[in-house]
């Protein structure tokens, strides 16, 4: 079941100058019921915006908000039937951990004793139960995160609304909270709707990411999917740590030509690239695709390139290998036993069989259809 | 022994001199002017209202001044006018100021930026010169402004400043419709401090518009309104001006606050034990309220 709905939602914002400025350019999606939909972009991209559009904090310059089976364009946010996790938490500072848990509902004057329930449930799941007489101030940060979920939990919203509700953690606990959540979500059985500008995060919990770029939506894939068939430069590069290579190519007679090397071709590939004959393109190729030629088991090893390394970084379980390709970095993840050096010339292997080929004009991921 | 020990002694306060002096020298300053210009005149009067003060020769009368001033009715009416007084202004400007601020913080900044300016005008101006302003507001013939307006409903004119009745009463309208710059500016300030994110929060979380406010934005406010009572409550215990300048304290001491009546025992009268020992009851009244009002106030207050 669709649960909530863009149709061609764009949102401007009047600057100082009085220009308009667009924050989100036509979006389309649809999120399904129980899903855990992340939306991930660099920071400016428009996915606050989005977010507060689907909780009726800001009105869409144009285009259809769908929650459920409501138009709610102009619905405000406490009948949108949302709950949302604010960035800064928006914990109210004078009010304890029970009152601010239980705000909501009693402002919808449920009876006492549900409230108090909710409260008790919402607080054993979180592990607030000694706090509740506390005052947000006295909670730590990773506390007060808590309490925020747990005054969206108490109100069984049927979207819970996370605006990059992590940010403000350190890297410990955040990835404790990531764990969490995802808990949560297959416990509580929500629509969830995050936000994050961190790939990893939106890697690790969404069900399907949305990558957002400049307003505009890139692409809306599972993560698995996004990892392996990236639409476009833009996605190929953001997703992936460290991200993908990009190395300038030309298309020569089924041959592949760069600086220091030419492979032949693939045949699957080599009809992709048919209609790019005698072009220029861009060879997308992830790190832990490229091997040093002296530890590359199971890899085929008729794709070489000659580099000179520029820096070899020891993260222990492997190694990171900088290198210039055609006047672009490179970087290689490769085993830890690899050999490398500074200054040292090395070939290395590509695995082909996992690259990518981008249109230099359109950043396109060429797929050949 | 003695003697390597003294000169590094000497060369260690040296130092301490050469380091610190200056500060101390800086410090010395308003330490002067305050012992000067505060503690001694606070101390010599409390030494006067044990005295029957005389310029030539002054005698000591113990507690006396204070013993007369407990029997007086007059200093009973006047403590009763200045109560009065505070508690039907101070409560009533304190609402009137957030009311104003609630409205100006809802506006453009531009717009903001002029009522801010025009509602703070009025503490430039003396209140002497507004007190003038008043008096022909309040005048007693058919020309006064207020009565001409009272006019306009087929009203008789009132004597608004010459009766007992009704003179208390102007003084207090006088003060409800005075300045409230300071106080909107600094509920604007407060109001600004609050996070947009709470208030998005009480949207999502169902809170109707009564809600935000009650929830929000009165418990948020009120280290600024404690500070407002607190410094308006002080304040109007000590009015002075308004009634010097509109009824000197009449008719019938219908409008003798304790201020007045310090002034009046000290320069009408020249006893300047009694207004001394009035003083120090003054001073003790405004203590004990203040303290007060922080302990019931100041508990819940956060932020
Ligand atoms: N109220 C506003 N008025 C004008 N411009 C705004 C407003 N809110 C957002 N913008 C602009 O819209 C764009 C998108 O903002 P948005 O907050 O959605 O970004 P974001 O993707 O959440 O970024 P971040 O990761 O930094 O939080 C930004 O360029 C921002 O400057
Ligand atoms: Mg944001």
């Amino acid at each position: 079941m669709a649960l909530v709905e863009f149709r061609q939602v764009r949102k401007e914002f009047i600057d100082r100058n009085k220009q308009p400025f667009t924050a989100v350019a036509g979006s389309d999606f649809v999120i399904q019921d129980k899903e855990f939909v992340v939306f991930v972009g660099p920071s400016g991209c428009g996915k606050t915006t989005s977010l507060r559009m689907i909780a009726g904090l800001e009105r869409q310059t144009s285009g259809d908000i769908i929650i459920g089976d409501r138009i709610v364009n102009d619905l405000h946010p406490k009948d949108r039937d949302i709950a949302m996790v604010f960035q800064d938490y928006a914990l109210y500072p004078h009010m304890t951990i029970r009152e601010n848990l239980s705000f909501g509902l009693r402002n919808l004057k449920k009876p006492k004793e549900y409230i108090e329930q909710k409260v008790r449930e919402a607080s054993a799941i979180l592990g607030l139960e000694k706090m509740l007489e506390r005052k947000p101030r006295e909670l730590s940060g990773g506390q007060r995160q808590r309490v925020a979920l747990g005054r969206a939990i108490v109100r069984d919203p049927q979207v819970f609304l996370f605006d990059e509700p992590l940010s403000n953690l350190d890297a410990k606990l955040r990835i404790q909270m990531r764990v969490e959540l995802s808990e949560l979500h297959k416990r509580l059985g929500a629509t969830i709707v995050y936000v994050t500008h961190d790939q990893v995060e939106a890697m690790t919990l969404g069900e399907r990411i949305v990558v957002m770029n400049q307003g505009v939506i890139q692409q809306i894939a599972s993560p698995t999917e996004l990892y392996a068939n990236p639409k476009n430069m833009f996605v190929a590069g953001f997703i992936g740590s460290p991200p993908m290579n990009f190395i300038n190519a030309r298309v020569e007679q089924g041959r592949i030509v760069v600086d220091g090397g030419s492979f032949g071709l693939p045949e699957n590939i080599a009809e992709r690239l048919s209609a790019y004959s005698g072009k220029e393109v861009v060879l997308g190729i992830r790190p832990e695709d490229i091997y040093g030629e002296d530890f590359a088991p199971g890899v085929s090893t008729e794709h070489r390139l000659q580099a000179h390394i520029q820096v070899v970084e020891h993260l222990g379980s492997e190694n990171l290998i900088y290198f210039h390709v055609g006047g672009r970095m490179v970087t290689a993840k490769v085993h830890p036993e690899t050999k490398g050096y500074t200054g040292l010339a090395k070939e290395f292997i590509l695995d082909l069989r996992k690259c990518h080929f981008f249109d230099p004009a359109t950043q396109e991921r060429i797929t050949g259809k | 022994m003695q003697r390597t020990i003294a000169p590094k002694r000497r060369r260690a306060a040296g130092r301490f001199w050469r380091e610190y002096g200056w500060a101390y020298l800086f410090i010395l300053a308003p330490v002067l002017l305050f012992l000067v210009f505060t503690l001694y005149p606070v101390i010599s009067a409390l030494i006067m209202s044990f005295q029957q003060y005389n310029i030539m020769q002054s005698t000591w009368v113990g507690l006396d001044n204070y013993e007369r001033l407990f029997k007086d009715d007059t200093f009973w009416k006047s403590v009763w006018n200045t109560v009065v007084f505070t508690v039907c202004t101070v409560p009533v400007n304190i609402i009137l100021t957030f009311v104003l601020a609630h409205f100006i913080y809802q506006m453009k900044t531009k717009w903001q930026t002029f009522f801010k300016a025009t509602m703070y005008l009025p503490a430039v101006a003396s209140g002497v010169t507004i007190s003038i302003v008043w008096l022909a507001i309040f005048d007693p013939t058919d020309v006064g402004l207020l009565n001409r307006f009272l006019g306009l409903f087929g009203l008789d004119p009132v004597i608004w400043l010459g009766q007992s009745k009704t003179a208390l009463f102007s003084l207090i309208l006088m003060n409800w419709l005075g300045s409230h710059g300071a106080g909107i500016i600094l509920y604007l300030a407060s109001m600004g401090g609050i996070p947009k994110s709470l208030y998005e929060a009480a949207d999502i979380d169902h809170a109707s518009g009564w809600t935000r406010f009650r929830a929000i934005t009165w418990p948020l406010l009120k280290p600024t309104t404690l500070y407002l009572l607190v410094t308006g409550v002080i304040t109007s215990f000590q009015v002075f001006i308004s009634v010097y300048m509109m009824t000197q304290g009449g008719p019938n001491f219908a409008t003798t606050t304790i201020a007045y009546l310090i002034y009046q025992t000290a320069f009408k009268f020249y006893e300047f034990g009694l207004a001394s020992a009035q003083s120090f009851v003054l001073a003790f009244l405004i203590i004990l309220v203040s303290v007060i009002q922080f302990k019931y106030f100041s508990s819940d207050v956060e932020y």
